[in-house]
C-alpha cells in the first residue's frame, strides 16, 4: 500500500513557526514565535443565548475544556448578576482541583520531564515519556495513566462527562454529587497528594540532585525579570478559580490587585506589523518592546508567576514545598520585600507544587460538610447584562467577557486566553535561548533546537486555543535570517 | 498508591449483558471548527448506518461509535479494551483534492498526516499506543483510519465545506466496509 508522507515545511506553515533574525554582525537582534490564531470565534458566539456559553467555549480546544468552562460559567453568573450558592462554587472548585491533577500531572510526564530527566542534549526521539519513564521506571507509567484516570473520573462524576464539563450554568451547577461520589473523590484525592509528593521526589532526585541542571535552571539564558500576573485569594494566597488579580513587580513589590471585571484598566494589548498576535502588557507600565525590566509592561501568567504573586500556598504540604523552592532558588528577598524566583525554568518544580495543592485541595473540598448538599444553584432573576469571568487556566489567566441583550443575547464576546498573556515573555526566551548559540552568524547546531524547544516549552503553551491541530511530538522548524531578511539556513526537527 | 494500572475497558461504555465490542470507531475534531468537524459527522453518519442495518435484520459486529476532540495518551486511552480502531479525521494532504476520502492503517500514515493523531499537551498517539502496550493495556491489533481532505480548519463554524459535506458518505462507506471487514468467521461478535 501507498506510503503516505507529509512534507514538513507544508505542515509546518504557520504553525508554531520561530523566526530567528540577525544583526549585520551575525548576533541575534531578535526572534519571533508564530503562534497561528483561530478565526471567527466573537462572530460564532454572537447572536446565541449566553447559556450556551459554558458549553460551547469548552469546544474551542480540547486540552483545557474545563478552564473555558469554569471561566465562561463565571461570566454568565456576572451577566446575570448571580451568586450561586457555596456548594456550587465548591462542586465547580472541586471539579477543577481534580482537573489541575490530570493536566499538571500530564505536563510534567509528558512534555516538561523530557527536558530535564531525558536531559536537553539527548537525541529528540528520545525526548518523549518514553524517555523519562526509561529513567524512572516503566511502573511511574502506570501511576501517571491511574491519575488521569482518576482525575478525568472525578470530572466526569461533577461534569457529567469526561472530557467537556457541562454542568456549570449560570446561578450554580445542574446536579450535586452524592455521598458516595464524595467517599471516592476524598479517596482520589487521598492517592493524588501521595503521587504529587511522589513527583516532588522524583524532582528532587533526578533534578536538583543533578548540579548541572541546577546550574541550567540559574542560569542567565533562562532568566528573565519581568511583572508577574496571578490569582490570589483574600489571604493572597494563590487560588485556581477566585479571587483578585495580583500584579508583583520584577523587584518584588505589590503593584496592586483588581478584580476581574477590571482587566481593561490594566491590561492593553501591542500590535506589531510582523505578527498578527496582540501582545499583552500592563498599561500602567507601558509598552517598552520585548524586554525585561521594571520600566517594561511585560507581564508573565504562569505556575511560576503564580508563586511569585502569592504569599504563600493555602494547603500545609504545598506551603511547606513553596517555602523549599524559595529557600533554594531566592532565599534573599527583591528590593521590594517579597522573593522572587525569576529562573524560567523553574516553572517545571513550581507546576508540581501546585499539583501538590490542586490535591490536598481536592481532600478540603471533598470533606466540606455542604459539599453534597442539594442546593447547588440560585436561578437567575435580574436581566442579563454584561459580565466577565476569569479563572487560572494551567497555563495563565483566563479572562472571558460577555455583553448580551436584555434577552441574554450575546452582543459581544471578548476572550483573553492563558497563553495569550505569555506572548511577550515565549518570544524574550526564545531570542535569549537563540543568543546562546549564535555568535557572529555561526549556528550551534546540536543543541539550537531542544534549548529553544525547552524556551517555549515551560510555558506550557496552549496551541489548542489557537489552532486545530499541532502534532504532539513538536516538529519545530526555525528559520535563520540575515540583516537583509534573507533565510540562510532553516533547522527542523520531529518534521 | 494504588498497586494496579487501571485503563479503562471497552465494557465502560456497554449497557450490562450487551456483547462486548471489539471494535471502536472514533470521529476526531472539533464540531465547531468548520471543515474540522467532519470526523464528528461522518461518524453520526456512520451511527445512523448501523442502526438501520440493525433495524432491517442485517447482521452487524457489535461497534461502538465515539465523538473525540482529543489526541495523544486521551486518545490511546479511549482505545483501551478493543481489538480494533477506526480513526476519522479531517487531513491536510499537501496538493490533494478537497473532500478526498482515504483509508489506510495508521502505521501507513505519516506522524503529522491527520490532525488529531497526536496532541501538543502529552505524547503523540505512536508513543502513548507504546507506552500502553508497555503497560499492559490491551489495545487494539488493528487500527485503522479514514480521513477527509480539508482546508477550512481555522475558522468557527458549524458547517462544512460544500466539498467536504459531499464527501460525508463516501467516508461513512469506507468505515463502514472497514466494519464489516472486522467480522469473525462465526458471525456477529
Amino acid at each position: 500500500m501507498e506510503r503516505i508522507t507529509i512534507d514538513p515545511v507544508t505542515r509546518l506553515e504557520g504553525h508554531g513557526k520561530i523566526e530567528i533574525f540577525l544583526d549585520p554582525d551575525g548576533e541575534v537582534a531578535n526572534a519571533y514565535f508564530q503562534i497561528p490564531e483561530l478565526r471567527g470565534f466573537e462572530r460564532f458566539c454572537v447572536g446565541r443565548p449566553v447559556e450556551e456559553m459554558p458549553t460551547l467555549t469548552n469546544r474551542i480546544c480540547g486540552v483545557c475544556p474545563e478552564a473555558h468552562h469554569m471561566a465562561s460559567a463565571k461570566a454568565a453568573d456576572a451577566v446575570y448578576h448571580v451568586d450561586p450558592p457555596r456548594t456550587a462554587k465548591l462542586l465547580r472548585e472541586l471539579l477543577y482541583s481534580a482537573f489541575y491533577v490530570t493536566d499538571h500531572t500530564t505536563h510534567f510526564y509528558a512534555l516538561g520531564g523530557p527536558d530535564f530527566i531525558v536531559g536537553p542534549d539527548a537525541p529528540p526521539a528520545e525526548r518523549n515519556i518514553l524517555g523519562v519513564l526509561a529513567k524512572v521506571g516503566m511502573e511511574v507509567g502506570g501511576q501517571v495513566i491511574q491519575a488521569r484516570k482518576q482525575g478525568h473520573n472525578v470530572i466526569e462524576m461533577i461534569g457529567g462527562r469526561k472530557i467537556h464539563p457541562a454542568t456549570a450554568v449560570p446561578g450554580g451547577m445542574t446536579h450535586g454529587i452524592t455521598e458516595e461520589q464524595r467517599a471516592e473523590i476524598e479517596r482520589i484525592g487521598r492517592w493524588s497528594i501521595e503521587f504529587a509528593q511522589f513527583s516532588l521526589g522524583i524532582f528532587d532526585k533526578m533534578v536538583l540532585g543533578n548540579d548541572a541542571y541546577k546550574e541550567m535552571i540559574l542560569s542567565d539564558g533562562y532568566t528573565h525579570r519581568t511583572y508577574y500576573m496571578g490569582l490570589v485569594d483574600p489571604n493572597n494566597k494563590g487560588n485556581f478559580y477566585d479571587g483578585r488579580v495580583s500584579i508583583m513587580s520584577p523587584d518584588g513589590e505589590r503593584v496592586g490587585t483588581y478584580a476581574p471585571a477590571e482587566y481593561r484598566d490594566w491590561i492593553a494589548e501591542h500590535v506589531e506589523p510582523w505578527t498578527y498576535l496582540k501582545f499583552p502588557y500592563l498599561k500602567k507600565v507601558g509598552w517598552k518592546g520585548l524586554v525585561d525590566g521594571a520600566d517594561s509592561g511585560v507581564y508573565c501568567a504562569t505556575p511560576l508567576s503564580r508563586l511569585n504573586v502569592a504569599e504563600g500556598m493555602a494547603t500545609p504540604l504545598a506551603q511547606a514545598a513553596y517555602e523549599r523552592f524559595y529557600d533554594t532558588l531566592a532565599p534573599k528577598p527583591e528590593s521590594g520585600g517579597k522573593r522572587l524566583v525569576h529562573h524560567r525554568l523553574a516553572t517545571h518544580w513550581a507546576r508540581l507544587i501546585e499539583l501538590l495543592y490542586a490535591a490536598e485541595h481536592m481532600v478540603e473540598l471533598a470533606t466540606d460538610p455542604e459539599i453534597t448538599s442539594p442546593n447547588i444553584r440560585t436561578v437567575p432573576t435580574e436581566k442579563p447584562t454584561e459580565g466577565v469571568g476569569t479563572v487560572e487556566a494551567p497555563r495563565g489567566t483566563l479572562t472571558h467577557h460577555y455583553w448580551t441583550d436584555e434577552r441574554g443575547v450575546l452582543t459581544a464576546v471578548n476572550l483573553l486566553v492563558g497563553t495569550t498573556n505569555n506572548y511577550a515573555p515565549m518570544a524574550m526566551s526564545i531570542k535569549k535561548a537563540a543568543q546562546s548559540l549564535i555568535h557572529k552568524g555561526v549556528v550551534v547546531h546540536q543543541g539550537l533546537l531542544n534549548r529553544v524547544e525547552m524556551a517555549f516549552r515551560l510555558y506550557d503553551p496552549c496551541f489548542g486555543c489557537a489552532t486545530h491541530s499541532f502534532p504532539g511530538e513538536m516538529p519545530l522548524q526555525v528559520a535563520i535570517r540575515n540583516s537583509d531578511g534573507e533565510v540562510i539556513e532553516v533547522l527542523s526537527q520531529n518534521c | 498508591m494504588a498497586d494496579q494500572i487501571a485503563f479503562r475497558t471497552s465494557s465502560d461504555t456497554v449497557a450490562p449483558g450487551s456483547p462486548r465490542p471489539r471494535t471502536i470507531v472514533v470521529g476526531l475534531g472539533n464540531p465547531v471548527l468548520g471543515d474540522d468537524g467532519v470526523g464528528w459527522r461522518v461518524a453520526d453518519e456512520v451511527e445512523r448506518r448501523l442502526s438501520d442495518a440493525r433495524e432491517a435484520g442485517c447482521e452487524i459486529p457489535a461497534v461502538v461509535v465515539e465523538r473525540l476532540g482529543v489526541g495523544g495518551l486521551r486518545l490511546m486511552e479511549f482505545l483501551t479494551g478493543y481489538d480494533e480502531a477506526i480513526l476519522v479525521d479531517a487531513a491536510e494532504f499537501p496538493g490533494r483534492p478537497l473532500g478526498e476520502v482515504r483509508a489506510c492503517s495508521l502505521d501507513e500514515l505519516d506522524s503529522y498526516a491527520a490532525g488529531h493523531l497526536d496532541s501538543a499537551h502529552d505524547a503523540s498517539l505512536r508513543n502513548a499506543l507504546a507506552l500502553g502496550r508497555r503497560l499492559g493495556a490491551r489495545l487494539p491489533d488493528r487500527i485503522q483510519t479514514v480521513t477527509v481532505q480539508a482546508s477550512r480548519t481555522d475558522e468557527f463554524s458549524e458547517d462544512l465545506s460544500p466539498e467536504i459535506e459531499a464527501a460525508v458518505p463516501a467516508a461513512a462507506t469506507a468505515v463502514f466496509e472497514l466494519i464489516m471487514s472486522t467480522r469473525d468467521p462465526a458471525g456477529v461478535r
